[in-house]
């Protein structure tokens, strides 16, 4: 029985009914990456571990998770003990980890199998896909093209079906962004939900772990398993963890929705607009109330995030020297020979200017005016948003500004270019606030996303709204032929 | 030309926390390399600190102590370099909003008292330590120190000359032991001091460039190290020439300080609030706990010595300036009632011993129970005080009881009349012409008698004894 | 952006550009330095950086040993390693 493009809900009916073993589960997943490796989302398999812990899952009789048997890929940014990170770097090319991630840690532990660690941009710095080591991802729905990034391969193995769901990062869009390029559901929960224990940091104030998912449900399910407060990460929020697939059915009646004015979408693409118009309408149907709302600050978003996440990502690169692990220098003459030959033969290019960035933003005569000036702004913007949810429960923007590009075709002149490309998605890294992009049409056969913003720990509104979405539409169904891949 | 010599002292403190400030890993000294290393403390991808509380109620105790003001609310900081000891290629530490800031102490400089102000004394984590000549073409990284909690105190540029830095040092060793912050060995690294010199004309306002002379880890060392950088910096001043801003290590083998090894481009630290770590607020409450458990400082120690043992001033200050001299002193007071020549021991024969050795108390093979042993075997006549001497110095070297050794050296003191008669009677005998010159007048001679019957006796006669029995012999 | 605040920068990063990529390199980090400088026109008089988007303070732990230690797995994963030590190239101080 295939179990390509079905959901956890459904993997777990199959499993239940014994309509297919969880052995059988793991090797139909392996099998079905190995018959698209073209796509390039697997930097490495687990088709050791996976089978051996399917085989004693399925001995246990005793499966109490929902999540029992099912697998998933994991973004190889979080450490998994003994299985292969690279983080998609050249630096990492051989790094075994001796510690697993909690977030991957509470997910294996609830009974998931991990068949392997997926495909990214370079330390998660990309929106495309295109700086990885291990070369480009392929957007599953038209070959050539980017998944977006950071999450680009998650995104691509949910989107072609290989697993129901993958885990990822979203530091300034890099879960939002992939899944609406791919035409599925992600979701950035609010900074501190979950730990970032052993989850590589790239800008240590902004980054989230999430899950990436064929439907919002799914996503309120590996919710529930992924959060939670952890004393290995102190910047974990203590607040119990509710159940968010509880009243993810409730009715959206006098729901308020506020729309950014900041935001100019009259000067979007027309398609990207018409699709924006066609969800609020449905969500006027089913019973929201749309507010137009400003946020004076929101547009110095993107600068002030280039200023800050480049900074803390200059300093927390700063481990990668060669001398404990990671790829090191032959031939070096001496100790700085060593670090400068490792980290510049080691990292790539795009990594290379946010570390130069970020640097010179923290710099003697430069940190007033560059770091602390942006982490200025961000309170800024965060008073913003915490002015605009006394009135308002939600915000809604497009995902993206555009649908998913050719290989190449952005960014190589300019950087800023492809930097732009984050606007709607980075605002709420910034804040710390929760948010999640959901299918809502398709442009020239290209998916194109929907982003729900919340306000802070009220991920519960923002899966009850997209769920009740995808329960009165039908793009989050829609699958990709996968005919060039083959 | 009239030079004067301006000097700030930093000194870091490693604390005596069980574990280390942003892990669990054990701080123990001396164990196999690279095995007081958690996951936070190698610098793994992916890892995050915490933070130990038990570090800051130590750099509060300190603060209280020199009443500095104490932050309540602190942030970290990260400070950006690159060395191959420094895992995360940044330290955590503490640098616009530290823990304690100002505060000040008193040295006892020729009779006059001194004081000299405290910056601020900050929190931060240790390196780990490269070892550099031990395996051929290498450099060998241990990361047990990695993550040590480290309280930097920094003074203000008040100190004048080198004595004044060994005093300041001196006073800073005795606090940090007696407040139980850490324990202030220098040979072991738990205090360094880096040393910043200056030189600049009498009467200028404007201080002089200055050179930092880092970790150096003895007193003796500090006068030395600062003594000649000073003339070093006059010389260079005098030939019309400038003093370079540099860092210096103190040679201790050639006496002299040397450049390290110049780096192309300036350090810039870049720092900026640790993102991995949120503000540290200590409670009101926190507070009143540190306080109400606050520990005996030297000066309370003092009169309370004068005051339960009957010692003099001079002998309580002694005592008490030395943590590990006034605990053993008060463990050894529990197993004897002579307080007074248990003192007078301690002070004279004990301190004779350990400057000699140049070690502390706790150092040596030396326990209290014995050195009780020793005085109330003197108190109760089994042996006399000088055969205590040469029981003590056995002590020192084997560690043994002061029975053990009276009883395998036979050295019981020979207090009996009728034995001690007997031999002087055979003295008295053997040196009739000395005993005929003393009943004539020659009173000096009564010491030779007394040597003689030492001599008989090895000197385990009661000198007492000897005194009384023959002086009443000699008498006829 | 001079050729010496590159170097500067370069340096203090560890990193060398490669010389055929110098002058995109330049260009590119003048291009993002535009970028991240329009945020002087905004003004934040009297305003506090955030630094973290949580308003909490920090957990703290108790002074109680819990090692995690795997002295031979850290020791694998460095390109030169002894069964006691991380090596590099010697230094001299």
């Amino acid at each position: 029985m295939s179990i390509q493009f079905k959901s956890i809900v459904e993997l777990r009916a199959m499993l239940d009914k014994k309509s297919i073993s969880t052995p059988e589960l793991t090797q139909e997943s392996l099998r079905l990456a190995k018959k698209y490796k073209e796509l390039n989302c697997f930097v490495t398999m687990n088709e050791e571990m996976g089978p051996k812990k399917a085989s004693a899952i399925e001995l246990d009789k005793k499966t109490t998770s929902l999540i029992s048997g099912i697998p998933l890929a994991q973004k190889d940014l979080f450490s998994t003990e003994g299985l292969r990170t690279t983080c998609s770097s050249k630096i990492l090319e051989n790094f075994i980890p001796p510690y697993t991630a909690t977030a991957v840690e509470k997910l294996e532990d609830a009974g998931s199998i991990t068949i392997g660690k997926t495909n990214m941009d370079e330390f998660a710095m990309g929106s495309s896909n295109e700086t990885s080591y291990f070369g480009n991802v392929h957007n599953p729905w038209k070959k050539g093209y980017v998944p977006g990034g950071s999450s680009g391969g998650s995104a691509a193995a949910v989107a072609a079906g290989i697993v129901p769901a993958a885990t990822g990062t979203d530091t300034g869009g890099s879960i939002r962004q992939p899944a609406a390029h791919c035409g599925i559901t992600g979701l950035k929960p609010t900074y501190g939900r979950i730990s970032r224990w052993g989850m590589i940091a790239f800008a240590s104030s902004l980054d989230q772990a999430g899950p990436l998912a064929r439907t919002a449900e799914d996503c309120a399910i590996l919710l529930n398993e992924m959060a939670g407060h952890d004393l290995k990460d102190t910047t974990s929020l203590d607040v119990k963890v509710p159940d968010y697939r509880e009243n993810i059915e409730k009715p959206i009646n006098q729901l308020k929705i506020g729309i950014i004015k900041e935001f100019n979408l009259s000067e979007l693409d027309s398609e990207v607009q018409s699709r924006f118009q066609d969800s609020k309408d449905l969500y006027e149907k089913l019973g929201a109330e749309f507010v137009e709302v400003s946020l004076p600050n929101i547009s110095a978003s993107v600068p002030t995030y280039y200023s800050i996440a480049p900074a803390e990502c200059s300093s927390n690169l700063s481990r990668f020297d060669g001398v404990r692990f990671g790829h090191r220098a032959e031939n070096t003459e001496d100790l700085n020979d060593l670090y400068i030959k490792s980290r510049s033969e080691g990292f790539g290019d795009e990594v290379k200017r946010r570390i130069l960035i970020g640097t010179y933003a923290l710099s003697a005569g430069y940190y007033d005016a560059y770091y602390k000036k942006a982490q200025q702004v961000r309170r800024l913007i965060k008073n913003d948003f915490d002015n605009v949810f006394e009135t308002v429960d939600l915000l809604m923007t497009p995902t993206s500004p555009n649908t998913a590009f050719a290989f190449g075709s952005k960014g190589a002149q300019n950087p800023v270019e492809l930097y732009l490309e984050d606007l709607f998605t980075i605002s709420s890294n910034l804040a710390g606030l929760p948010a999640i992009s959901i299918p809502h049409g398709q442009i020239n056969s290209l998916p194109v996303g929907l982003q729900l913003i919340g306000n802070f720990l009220r991920e519960d509104q923002l899966l009850n709204a997209a769920h009740v979405f995808q329960e009165n539409s039908d793009f989050h169904l829609m699958q990709p032929t996968m005919e060039n891949f083959l | 030309m009239i030079w004067e010599t301006v000097i700030g002292l930093e000194t870091h403190v490693q604390l005596s926390t069980k574990t280390k400030l942003f892990s669990r890993a054990s701080t123990a000294f001396g164990e196999s390399p690279n095995t007081n290393v958690n996951l936070i403390d190698c610098g793994l991808p992916g890892v995050l600190p915490s933070v130990n509380k038990e570090a800051f109620y130590k750099a509060i105790r300190f603060g209280m102590a020199v009443d500095a003001q104490i932050n309540q609310t602190s942030i970290f900081d990260r400070k950006n370099y690159f060395y191959a000891d420094l895992p995360k290629g940044y330290q955590i530490t503490q640098m616009d909003l530290p823990i304690v800031l100002g505060g000040s102490i008193e040295i006892a400089i020729d009779n006059s008292v001194k004081t000299i102000n405290i910056t601020r004394a900050h929190l931060e984590e240790d390196a780990g330590k490269s070892i550099h000549d031990q395996f051929d073409g290498y450099s060998a990284i241990d990361l047990n120190r990695a993550g040590t909690p480290l309280l930097e105190i920094v003074s203000e540029p008040e100190i004048s000359n080198a004595k004044e830095a060994v005093a300041y040092m001196k006073v800073m060793h005795q606090l940090v032991t007696y407040l139980d912050v850490s324990d202030g060995n220098m040979a072991q690294g738990s205090l360094r001091c880096d040393a910043n010199v200056s030189i600049r004309k009498k009467g200028d306002s404007e201080l002089g460039t200055r050179t930092e002379i880092k970790n150096i880890n003895s007193f003796k060392f500090i006068e030395k190290a600062i003594n000649y950088e000073i003339k070093r910096q006059i010389k260079i001043l005098e030939n019309g020439k400038k003093v370079v801003q540099e860092t210096r290590l103190y040679d201790s083998a050639k006496d002299e300080t040397r450049p390290m090894r110049s780096k192309e481009f300036a350090n810039d630290y870049r720092y900026f609030p640790e993102p991995d770590l949120l503000p540290v607020v200590i409670s009101n409450q926190e507070m009143q706990d540190i306080k109400d458990n606050f520990p005996e400082l030297p000066k309370d120690k003092e009169a309370r010595y004068e005051k339960d043992f009957k010692l003099s001033s001079y002998d309580s200050r002694i005592l008490a300036s030395s943590k590990s001299m006034a605990d053993f002193f008060e463990d050894a007071a529990k197993k004897t009632k002579n307080f007074s020549l248990l003192s007078n021991w301690m002070i004279g024969e004990i301190s004779a011993f350990l400057n000699k050795e140049a070690i502390e108390i706790n150092e040596s093979q030396l326990i209290p129970n014995n050195i009780a042993m020793l005085i109330n075997r003197i108190d109760d006549q089994t042996i006399s005080g000088k055969i205590g001497k040469s029981i003590f110095e056995e002590m020192c070297s084997t560690g043994e009881s002061p029975d053990q050794i009276i009883e395998s050296q036979g050295l019981r003191q020979l207090s009996d009349d009728g034995e001690i008669e007997k031999l002087i009677d055979a003295v008295i005998e053997d040196h009739s012409k000395q005993v005929a010159a003393y009943l004539d007048g020659k009173e000096k001679l009564f010491g030779f008698f007394v040597g003689q019957v030492m001599k008989l006796t090895e000197g385990k006669a009661n000198p007492e004894t000897v005194n009384k029995i023959l002086k009443e012999k000699l008498k006829k | 952006m001079d050729q010496e605040t590159v170097r500067t920068i370069c340096y203090l990063a560890r990193l060398e550009i490669d010389h055929k990529k110098s002058e995109k390199i330049q260009k590119d980090l003048e291009t993002i330095i535009e970028l991240i400088g329009s945020l002087q026109s905004t003004d934040t008089t009297n305003v506090e950086p955030l630094y973290s988007p949580l308003e909490m303070t920090a957990l703290k732990h108790e002074d109680v040993e819990k090692s995690d230690n795997k002295k031979e797995k850290f020791l694998e994963n460095a390109a030169a390693s002894n069964e006691d030590y991380f090596l590099v190239p010697r230094v001299v101080e």
